[in-house]
């Protein structure tokens, strides 16, 4: 998995491509406790490259929408394929995480 | 009339053949199936001593052939052997190659053994080829003499290794029919074969052999029909199979998942049944390596995804060591976020507990 990292004004996006699996969640973890510094509140995470996602991706994201909401922030998540927006249906994660089609309308809504 | 005992076979480290035992009675035709290199041809190579035995004992009429003193060249007279590519002699003439064995082995007159040659020819059909060379001949009317040389032999029974594996598909019908014939006259047979319908009729009995064994036997109505073991139904079901061994939670799952699509490719499978495979894979190991497997830290789990052509499904199967129990019962998990998934992405579980192990089943969704 490729993990990018880049930040819009104070909102700190994590672009994901490939597989997020029992082998890769662990790289998102870890990416995720970098780019949340203190000042850290907003993130977008992109996952428009992200081919394949696992229940081990799942928890990973479950823990850091956590973490974000125990600071009062923002977490969107953006781009979802085919696959990843099935997994997101099948296990009821669309229903308790912000989603939208694009970074560009993910980040409007955080503006 | 032939009783064969904990026959084995090793080509240096390689072990082709296990553990062969089976009985074949005066009268039979027996059909040996199965996969390609599970020693089928090198069970048939060892009954008439082609190739020697590593282990085991095979009895010919309660005489040991492998025994120091066995006269073998005449217990392999008793032994007819048809090839896969004929083997004839090509400066001969049909008859010739009819009669060269007779009178040369079995000290037969010339003439007597002209004669026998030319009722052997007509009885497979090919009486007028008799002053042909076999150069002259198709492939289907070349194992036709090959026969009729091996019966000029008088043999008690036939082996045969893949008689038509090497023919035109046009010419196969010809080769099987003289078969049915001799097996009609009650002419004793071992045939190895990739003919299915043609082992369905002509048998009275089927090896189904695998892994160097000889995996199940049975009736032809048995083995095709209702096959009793796992690797026979998947055989018979023409299903296509990958296996992976897991032994820690450390598995290496990228060459699993390599494994995977590479499968779902060759295969031709839909994308998104490929998908779904590799993510139950995910899952079910992921609870089956949160359980208890058979010693700490430990795990023996087999990981089997199967294709079944004719039926167009896709199957995982876990057959993993441990305490009895149908491992997805689990209460080990931190949440229920795999099975879940595990229950969207499979059709249809079934578990049962089989020669001490567990096994899981579950059928790859399609859509």
């Amino acid at each position: 998995m490729d993990i990018t990292h880049s930040q819009h004004g104070s909102v700190r996006i994590i672009a994901l491509k490939g597989r997020m699996d029992a082998v890769t969640a662990p790289l998102f973890d870890k990416a995720f406790a970098e780019a949340a510094t203190p000042d850290a509140s907003d993130f977008v995470i992109q996952l428009d490259g992200l081919e394949y996602i696992s229940s081990a991706g799942l928890r990973s994201i479950l823990m850091v929408a956590k973490q974000v909401k125990a600071k009062n922030g923002r977490l969107i998540l953006t781009g979802l394929t085919d696959e990843v927006r099935e997994v997101f249906h099948l296990s009821g994660f669309h229903t308790i995480l912000r989603i939208c089609d694009t970074k560009e309308a993910a980040l409007a809504e955080l503006a | 009339m032939i009783r064969v005992e904990h026959l084995s076979k090793r080509f240096g480290t390689l072990e082709v053949l296990k553990d062969i035992n089976a009985e074949i009675q005066q009268g039979e035709v027996i059909s040996i199936i199965g996969p390609s290199g599970t020693g089928k041809s090198t069970f048939l190579r060892c009954l008439n001593l082609l190739d020697q035995p590593s282990g085991g004992r095979i009895e010919i009429d309660g005489e040991d052939i492998l025994a120091p003193q066995a006269n073998v060249p005449a217990l392999r007279r008793r032994m007819g052997m048809v090839f896969q590519s004929f083997n004839l002699f090509a400066h001969l003439t049909v008859l010739e190659n009819l009669t060269i064995g007779p009178i040369r082995l079995l000290e037969k007159p010339p003439a007597q053994a002209a004669n026998t040659g030319l009722e052997l020819l007509r009885m497979v059909g090919l009486a007028e080829k008799a002053h042909a060379f076999p150069d002259e001949l198709s492939g289907g009317q070349k194992q036709r003499v090959a026969i009729a040389r091996c019966l000029s032999m008088e043999p008690e029974i036939i082996l045969f290794d893949e008689p038509t594996s090497a023919l035109d598909p046009t010419m196969v019908s010809e080769v099987l029919a003289v078969i049915r014939r001799l097996a009609k006259q009650g002419m004793t047979m071992a045939i190895v074969t990739h003919e299915m319908e043609f082992a369905r009729d002509v048998s009275t009995r089927v090896f189904y052999m695998d892994e160097g064994l000889i995996y199940e036997e049975g009736p032809p109505e048995q083995i095709f029909d209702h096959p009793q073991r796992q690797r026979t139904r998947d055989f018979i079901g023409k299903v296509r199979s990958l296996s992976f061994t897991v032994t820690s939670a450390d598995y290496d799952l990228y060459a699993l998942v390599g494994k995977i699509e590479g499968f779902c490719e060759k295969h031709l499978i839909p994308a998104r049944a490929a998908h779904a495979a590799q993510l139950l894979a995910e899952e079910v190991l992921g609870v089956l390596l949160s359980g208890p497997g058979p010693a700490a830290g430990a795990h023996d789990i087999e990981l089997t995804l199967a294709y079944s052509e004719r039926q167009r499904q896709l199957e995982l199967r876990l057959d993993s060591a441990g305490p009895p129990g149908n491992p997805l019962d689990t209460t080990a998990l931190p949440d229920d976020l795999a099975l879940t998934l595990i229950r969207n992405y499979a059709d249809e579980i079934a578990y049962a507990r089989v020669d001490g192990r567990n096994r899981l089943q579950l059928r790859v969704r399609q859509g």
